[in-house]
């Protein structure tokens, strides 16, 4: 019951990108595409997974006063791992998240598990908590990257979907697109959440 | 005093077994980083000079700004042609073209390899539509870029909405145009 | 590249915010007053310009000679972390003002992902030191005019009459949008 309580808290009660608005940087920028976007989010929840394993293990070897150093190793650890092993086996991919694969050390939600809750709870459990939210950031980011693929290429996961006649708005997949996509999916989110509530 | 040296000695004892494991799976990885690379510039290669039936680099004493590699194409011991790879700077960033030029002066064919341009315009330069429209063209003058249909022989047409990109990748064409006109035009 | 094609393109066409995409916590997080704002750019133009030095000259002199470049991440992300912990220190002792001034955003610079970003960029980019030196004071002064204007708007927007469901985080990213297609109108410059 905890397992699923947990999960559920990091899917939906307290979604990275939509509740807690965390990672903003990696969600805006690599989700011009559906792939993208799922690409993105497995990397994350993959690191934060098994950082927080990693971590919860040893919370209790760790001094209190380097903890966040030695959190940090631990991360940047597995993201340089993630990278190689996408340069080896998944190029494409590899190539169009760039830079942003080694980016993943300082999203913010990575070391924001490790320090509230990994360092504080059981390996299991942690586990479940890294799935929990990782699968939140990457339903996210697929949510995201759909919508701006459909606006901006007129396709779904390079799905071409609509005719010929079909002129994509460009500026979704372009910067300012990242920005007004999400504040507007937000923006979605409150609005439905304020009708259920008045409905109760 | 002691406490120091003590997680001192931890943070270093963490940031080892780090470096240890990183070592090791680079290890893995590496070759086949290498090959992965190597696989996709020789299909490069054989996609835009598909008459030869190997490739062996050529070693150039003054390589002019922009050119990275230089292959020649063979066919047994015939040279039949070049596929030269070029770097040009475009919206994003660098932009990677390979060029097949026969030894006769045609091109006979560019792919687009590498870059960091706009998806949905720049990122355009990779469809086969536009990379197709530099085949046949000859070396004896420049390619042209235009924002409408060509009507000169060796214009091609820009992507909409992508002028930059599409004077990066022609950049790069002509550069290869200009190196077989004046070094390997033998 | 020439020097002022680099400034101009790390200021303007390709600003951290709003077309890389770096930096993004601190503009949303610290953009509600201009004074703020301002002063978390003083705090990460002192730290990128000084990361990105010593970071250059790590990969130059460490990873590179010994094959190590697999490290570079771990390397860097530890530069920077200690880094900020050492400016922190420092000016602590050496200028209490500007420490209250600047004090509390500098914890919050190890995870500003535009400094790492910064440092793989020059690296990525092949600028050798002056280059290295100029994209960074660049892409900081732009990380600033981003961020400093955006507070400006922010600060207006406060007694604007928005959507309810509108409100905080929404409008604010949708803000950020206009000004981002704004940006765009730089593009040509490069």
């Amino acid at each position: 019951m905890k397992i699923f309580k947990t999960l559920k808290n990091g899917i939906i009660d307290e979604n990275p990108i939509f509740i807690q608005l965390l990672g903003m940087c990696p969600t805006l920028a690599v989700t011009t595409s559906a792939i993208n976007g799922v690409a993105m989010g497995l990397a994350t929840t993959t690191v934060v997974v098994a950082s927080n394993l990693f971590i919860s293990i040893f919370r209790k070897v760790i001094p209190d006063k380097i903890r966040i150093p030695s959190y940090i190793i631990i991360v940047a650890t597995f993201v340089t791992l993630i990278g190689m092993f996408m340069n080896a086996y998944a190029i494409s991919l590899y190539e169009s998240l760039g830079l942003f694969i080694p980016l993943i050390v300082v999203n913010c939600l990575i070391l924001g598990r490790a320090e509230s809750f990994a360092s504080k709870n059981k390996p299991t459990i942690s586990i479940f908590d890294g799935i929990g939210m990782g699968l939140g950031f990457t339903i996210a980011l697929t949510i995201l990257g759909i919508v701006r693929e459909i606006l901006g290429a007129g396709s779904i996961f390079g799905l071409q979907l609509f005719g010929e006649s079909f002129k994509p708005a460009i500026i979704m997949i372009l910067p300012p697109g990242a920005f007004l996509a999400l504040g507007l999916l937000i923006g979605l989110l409150n609005y439905v959440q304020k009708q259920k509530k008045s409905e109760a | 005093m002691r406490e120091i040296i003590k997680i001192g000695l931890i943070l270093l004892l963490i940031a080892s077994i780090a470096a240890v494991v990183l070592g090791l799976s680079n290890g893995i990885t590496n070759p086949v980083i290498e090959e992965v690379e190597m696989e996709k510039s020789q299909e490069a290669r054989a996609e835009v000079l598909p008459e030869a039936d190997e490739f062996q680099i050529v070693e150039l004493d003054d390589v002019p700004a922009g050119i990275t590699e230089v292959y020649e194409g063979l066919v047994g011991d015939e040279i039949v042609g070049f596929a030269i790879k070029t770097a040009t700077v475009g919206y994003g960033g660098n932009v990677e073209v390979i060029t097949g030029i026969s030894s006769e002066g045609e091109i006979t064919g560019m792919k687009v390899v590498g870059h960091e341009e706009t998806p949905g315009l720049g990122a355009n330069a990779t469809t086969a539509e536009f990379q197709d429209q530099y085949k046949g063209k000859s070396a004896e003058s420049e390619i042209g870029v235009v924002k409408s249909t060509p009507s000169n022989e060796n214009d091609i047409q820009a992507i909409t909405g992508a002028t930059i990109t599409s004077d990066a990748v022609t950049k790069g064409v002509n550069l290869v145009i200009e190196l077989f006109n004046n070094t390997l035009d033998i | 590249m020439e020097l002022v094609t680099i400034a101009v393109s790390a200021m303007l066409v390709n600003n951290f915010i709003l077309s890389r995409f770096l930096g993004i916590c601190p503009f949303l997080g610290v953009s509600k007053k201009v004074e703020t704002a301002t002063g978390m750019t003083m705090a990460v133009a002192f730290v990128m310009t000084l990361a990105s030095i010593m970071t250059y000259i790590v990969q130059i002199a460490v990873l590179n000679p010994l094959e190590l470049e697999f490290l570079q991440t771990i390397a860097f992300i530890l530069i920077i972390a200690s880094l900020v912990q050492f400016v922190e220190m420092f000016i602590k002792k050496a200028s209490p003002t500007l420490y209250e001034a600047l004090g509390v955003y500098l914890p919050l610079i190890t995870t500003n992902c535009a400094v790492l970003g910064l440092t793989l960029l020059n690296i990525q980019e092949k600028f050798n030191l002056i280059e290295t030196i100029v994209h960074s004071v660049f892409a900081a002064i732009g990380f600033g005019l981003a961020i400093i204007l955006f507070a400006g708007i922010r600060e207006r927007l406060a007694l604007a009459d928005v959507p309810e469901s509108l409100e905080g985080f929404p409008i604010a990213l949708i803000t950020a949008g206009l000004m981002s297609i704004a940006f765009l109108g730089f593009a040509g410059l490069v």
